[in-house]
């Protein structure tokens, strides 16, 4: 036994240098083969190579310390990715590593191209082509347009990722060799062989691939994929109509969602029109199973189908509240009970008609029909479905009555339990959709992430392609630079139009849709970065009215640029059957005014000759993996903690809050304790004495704020999103009190979706690296169970 | 002290079937109880299909870890469930203890159909399933730890009732060793791999099913402080300087059981994890285990591993990815419109 005195215990201040002792004459393996001794300073040059302008990273450090993890014998490949490894473990003690980290990667990356003899990127598309990755007319437009495309490579680019990001690009988005599996293109080349992909000229592909690079746009993760290559699948949502309610019809789902999803799509599918259990079977005399046994199908067929192995194939499943079977829905992710009526891979949403929600209030039953016995349902909303719904139930064809409240906190349950169960509203989907002027054109579901709204139906498949504008990328001087943001969006909306007309559609009832609605989709990402940059409170009334404006802003160029297309090549198809075409935008859906009065007015006068190209334009995605590629906080949401980690494909990657870091190290405060204290409070700084309080205010969690004041923001945002919001909501210990009174609250708000309720677990791992507090030296927390056993009382 | 109950005076070590959940001498072993339970997972949700991909592309010396860390999987959880019933049920006497102790053994359970699971995943072949299954026996640096649990487990074998000074002795260096030793040192070694592994985004099935392993066996380690906390309460003598000694001594012994497991795992080159930096995160978790107990640090070794601290924080899981495992159930209440939110 060893014990040795003089070293402290525990996470002492990680002073970090680790003794390699007895290893100077560790070996390794050059690519040659040759091998020599393992060389301290060969390393710290390397790093320094890379850490010229990053002050607080120490190349001694990250040199002995991969030394110390490293094997004689080791190959330099593994010593590199040791050294990456190393860096980015050092990420959660300062930040600036994650820089260093990420430039040693795109330095192997660098090489991994190289060595395969690919020096340019004309030559690494002609190669991609030569193996059957590039699709023929990107591969004649980039050799058409060779040297100004060559030129336009920024080589400081990658200098701008942080390595989550650039990991996710190198382990999922960089194009790779058939057999070999070796990248055959560095991050710059992938983007500029993005916009490639979508230019009509080699001045807009630069100015695109410009953009992008600067991480202030990205489109989403099927058009970062697909681009370019032979399979231009680039939309990221499809909206399916629920089957009918025969065989044939499901089935035929089935087939088109596999379809869908192989190519990187997230689907949205109904089922409120499948008959429920018990139900008569005319044609042979049997009862209805119900809908669990066709979505345990569902469930198995979109877990086989794996996105190019990129990711598993994902689907949410809508019903509306009146369908009988909606106990059995609302149970299908429990981790309890038969698992013959489970299914783990599907996601659940509620589709919910107003009237339920005003029984709920009313406290009044509510009446659950057979879509066989009342067929009419999911093709109404509003008054039409209020009466139709109605007389119904006055008829009493009903299968049965429930109260209002017990399914109501049912729906409460599943969505504490499993985070699952959205609630969606359908009559104000209706209400507020531009498509849906017409009362044939219905909106019978949102999407996978419950920020599309867009109609449906038996014969057309809602399609929708994505993108993100980094909001962190415009702030400027202590506020947003709005000449630079509209730059962005027009760029943007450009573009993602142009995706309309060359993407694959993989079925028929997608390829129907897509070019007569022309339905596009901007959001945005990175708003808590704009609110820590302007140390603005999450729930500060300044935060909501920044955020309302950024929206209306995006709304109105988004629009500007969509009547600018219009101009040029004309309004979509069925622009005739809109809400725009009779004058009415967004806002004026939801009777608010804008702020610019003279552009608004001036963008109607443009409309009434022209119309719009795209049907709808805006719709806020949860953006998870590009903004970790863009290094931006995601979406519209608050930071979950202020150090956490993020677990994806690559792995798991610890990531800190940057704003928070610069801020301490400017109160000398950035120091081993104040760490540990963070990650103790699970990345709470509440705790902090020493950060004055305006300061806590702003680095509060998302389980810190008032829910309220998410909805209330997200509300204020409303009248410029036509489509609508991934709004995740956040209560660390759920309770369907909280729960049911904070829906009801997001209902009446006149939100169109919610996403996922977050909560988190009810104990958890014990902490490994921060130190032990001796329990016993804890007094038994007083408990009213056993009054006269409790010390602190006494 | 008022830990005993003011009727009865029984402790919590004192011989019997105490049947009395009212008035309750232990609530905080019925709160565990209720926590844990919230934590219900199923061996269902974890896919382990992801990790056939990646098992492919390991080194050779990776997979010889992977095959010898499946192998010690194999049976862990087994011994501990054993543990339980044979020793700690018995002697544990408050039925609110008792409850905690069910529900471990259905934890134990569930971890061992988990890595039942694994290996029938990981493992296609048959002969080489069986050898896995029967790494106690075969494969020496798995063998000496669970000649190391078994002594433990027998040491208490004989003794059906805890009469003396000494037996409660004999039971305390019994839960130390289960608690402190081997889930609290064995499993953690075996999740550092875990991690280790996760952290180079590999095996993200057996990672995620580790991390739901990882969660209860936390709970286990934490109940089984408590009850030494009350113990030494109770009986304020018992846990003196001799015992003290015995359990450095035992720590230590696991340390190297563990680090000659560390020498066999390791010993082919795994790049980013070194046997001398395992050796010194075992080292610091022993240091930890004592400290747990009130005592003093043997070894001062600093947490080598960067890539644990990754567990220590908040998930953020994209599901697209990966399932979330932060949810609750058992969630209770009825519906209100006026609660603040």
């Amino acid at each position: 036994m060893t014990v040795t005195g003089d070293r402290t215990t525990d996470m002492a201040p990680a002073d970090g240098v680790v003794p390699a002792p007895r290893r100077a004459q560790m070996r390794v393996r050059k690519r040659n083969g040759t091998s020599e001794p393992v060389d301290v300073n060969k390393i710290v040059r390397a790093v320094e190579r890379w850490a010229d302008d990053l002050a607080d990273v120490d190349p001694l450090r990250v040199a002995t310390k991969t030394i110390s993890g490293l094997y004689d014998g080791a190959t330099t490949a593994e010593l590199d990715r040791l050294s990456i490894q190393t860096a980015a473990e050092m990420i959660g003690e300062e930040p600036q590593y994650s820089r260093l980290a990420a430039r040693l990667l795109s330095g192997y990356i660098g090489r991994e191209v190289r060595g395969q003899g690919v020096a340019s990127f004309s030559q690494a598309i002609e190669r991609g082509h030569a193996e059957g990755l590039i699709g023929d007319a990107t591969a004649a437009f980039v050799s058409a347009n060779a040297s100004v495309l060559d030129d336009a490579i920024d080589s400081a680019g990658d200098l701008r990722f942080e390595y989550f990001g650039l990991r996710t690009v190198y382990d999922r988005y960089l194009l790779r060799h058939p057999s070999t599996r070796l990248v055959v293109e560095t991050p710059q080349y992938w983007l500029l062989r993005v916009a490639c992909g979508l230019a009509e000229t080699a001045e807009e592909a630069v100015g695109f691939y410009r953009l992008m690079s600067s991480l202030a746009y990205l489109p989403s993760s099927p058009t970062l994929f697909n681009s370019g290559t032979r399979h231009t699948q680039m939309s990221s949502c499809y909206l399916v109509d629920s089957p009918r309610d025969e065989l044939g019809s499901i089935y035929e789902r089935y087939a088109q969602i596999a379809r869908l999803s192989k190519f990187a799509g997230g689907i949205g599918v109904s089922w409120s029109r499948v008959r429920s259990r018990g139900a008569l079977i005319r044609g042979t005399n049997g009862h209805s199973n119900g809908i669990v046994p066709w979505l345990r199908t569902l469930d198995a067929s979109v877990a086989a189908v794996n996105q190019g192995g990129r990711r598993k194939g994902a689907a949410c499943v809508y019903l509306e509240t009146w369908h009988p079977d909606i106990e059995e829905f609302l149970e299908l992710r429990d981790n309890t009970g038969e698992d013959a009526r489970r299914t783990h891979n599907l996601n659940l949403a509620n589709w919910i008609p107003d009237e339920f929600m005003r029984r709920v209030e009313a406290d009044e039953m509510w009446s659950l029909f057979d879509p066989d016995e009342v067929p009419e349902l999911p093709d109404l909303w509003g008054e039409a479905f209020d009466t139709a719904y109605r007389d119904a139930e006055r008829a009493g064809r009903y299968v049965r009555q429930v109260k209002a409240r017990d399914l109501y906190g049912r729906m409460m349950r599943t969505l504490a339990q499993t985070g699952n169960g959205w609630m969606t509203f359908k009559d104000a989907a209706n209400r507020l959709c531009n498509q849906a002027a017409e009362p044939s054109n219905v909106v019978h579901l949102s999407n996978l992430c419950t920020e599309i709204i867009e109609v449906s139906s038996d014969a057309e498949t809602a399609v929708c392609n994505l993108g993100s504008v980094n909001l962190a990328a415009h702030v400027a001087d202590g506020g947003i630079d709005w000449e630079r943001l509209r730059g962005t969006v027009r760029t943007a909306v450009t573009f993602l139009d142009r995706v309309i007309d060359i993407n694959y559609y993989p079925s028929e009832q997608a390829a129907a849709s897509n070019p007569r609605w022309r339905p596009v989709g901007l959001g945005v990402m990175g708003l808590q970065d704009v609110f820590f940059a302007l140390r603005l409170p999450f729930d500060a009334p300044e935060a909501r009215e920044l955020s309302t404006r950024i929206a209306e802003e995006i709304y109105l160029t988004a629009l500007e640029t969509s009547a600018g297309l219009a101009e040029r090549f004309g309004a979509h198809p069925a622009y005739e059957q809109t809400w725009a075409a009779r004058g009415r935008l967004q806002h004026d859906l939801q009777g608010t005014p804008g702020t610019q009065a003279e552009r608004w007015t001036a963008l109607r006068a443009r409309i009434a000759v022209s119309g719009l190209r795209n049907s709808l334009l805006i719709a806020i995605a949860p953006t998870a993996t590009i903004a970790s590629i863009a290094g931006c906080y995601e979406c519209i949401e608050p930071q979950v903690s202020n150090l956490f980690k993020r677990e994806t494909l690559s792995g798991e990657f610890l990531q800190i809050n940057n704003a928070l870091v610069a801020e301490l190290k400017a109160r000398g405060l950035w120091n081993e304790q104040v760490r540990s204290a963070i990650k103790q409070a699970d990345g709470s700084v509440q705790g902090i004495a020493e950060l004055p309080e305006q300061v806590r205010r702003v680095f509060r969690t998302a389980w810190e704020l008032p829910q309220r004041a998410l909805i209330d923001m997200a509300a204020a945002r409303s009248p410029y999103i036509d489509q609508s919001q991934s709004l995740n909501l956040f209560l660390s210990a759920p309770t369907i009190e909280k729960l049911s009174s904070m829906y009801l609250y997001a209902w009446k708000s006149g939100l169109k979706t919610t996403y996922y309720l977050r909560s988190r677990p009810a104990t958890r791992i014990q902490q490994a690296t921060v130190p032990v507090v001796n329990s016993s030296a804890e007094a038994l927390a007083c408990s009213l169970e056993n009054p006269e056993s409790c010390e602190a009382c006494q | 002290m008022s830990m005993t109950d003011p009727k009865e005076n029984l402790m919590l070590l004192d011989p019997g079937m105490s049947l009395t959940l009212r008035p309750m001498r232990y609530p905080l072993f019925f709160d565990r109880f209720r926590d844990a339970i919230k934590n219900t997972w199923t061996v269902e949700e974890v896919d382990l299909h992801s990790d056939l991909k990646d098992l492919s592309k390991l080194s050779p010396a990776e997979r010889h870890l992977v095959g010898r860390l499946v192998a010690f999987f194999a049976t862990g959880d087994t011994i501990v469930a054993n543990n339980l019933v044979l020793n700690l049920y018995e002697h544990l006497n408050a039925p609110e203890a008792r409850l905690y102790l069910s529900r471990q053994l259905f934890e134990e359970a569930v971890h061992v159909q988990f890595y039942l699971n694994l290996l029938d995943t990981y493992v296609p072949d048959e002969q080489e399933r069986f050898a896995a299954f029967a790494a106690v026996e075969n494969i020496p640096s798995i063998r000496r730890k669970a000649d190391f649990c078994f002594r433990w487990i027998d040491s208490l074998g004989e003794l059906r009732r805890l009469e003396t000074r000494e037996d409660r002795r004999a039971f305390l260096l019994n839960l130390i060793c289960f608690a402190a030793c081997i889930e609290g040192l064995f499993f953690y070694g075996a999740f550092a791999y875990v991690y280790f592994l996760r952290s180079r985004g590999l095996l993200n099935g057996l990672a995620s099913g580790t991390n739901w392993v990882f969660r209860d066996e936390s709970m286990h380690m934490a109940f089984a402080f408590d009850v030494v906390d009350v113990v030494r309460r109770e009986e304020p003598g018992l846990f003196d300087e001799e015992l003290a000694g015995q359990v450095r001594e035992m720590l230590a012994e696991a340390v190297e059981c563990e680090a000659q497991f560390a020498e066999d795992l390791l010993g082919h080159g795994v790049p980013g994890m070194s046997i001398a930096d395992m050796r010194a995160y075992l080292q610091h978790v022993a240091d930890r285990r004592l400290a747990q107990l009130g005592l003093p640090p043997m070894y001062g070794s600093k947490n080598p591993f960067a890539f644990m601290e990754l567990q220590d924080v908040q998930e953020l899981a994209n599901f697209f990815e990966r399932r979330v495992s932060a949810y609750q159930v058992g969630v209770t209440g009825s519906v209100s419109f006026d609660e603040d939110f």
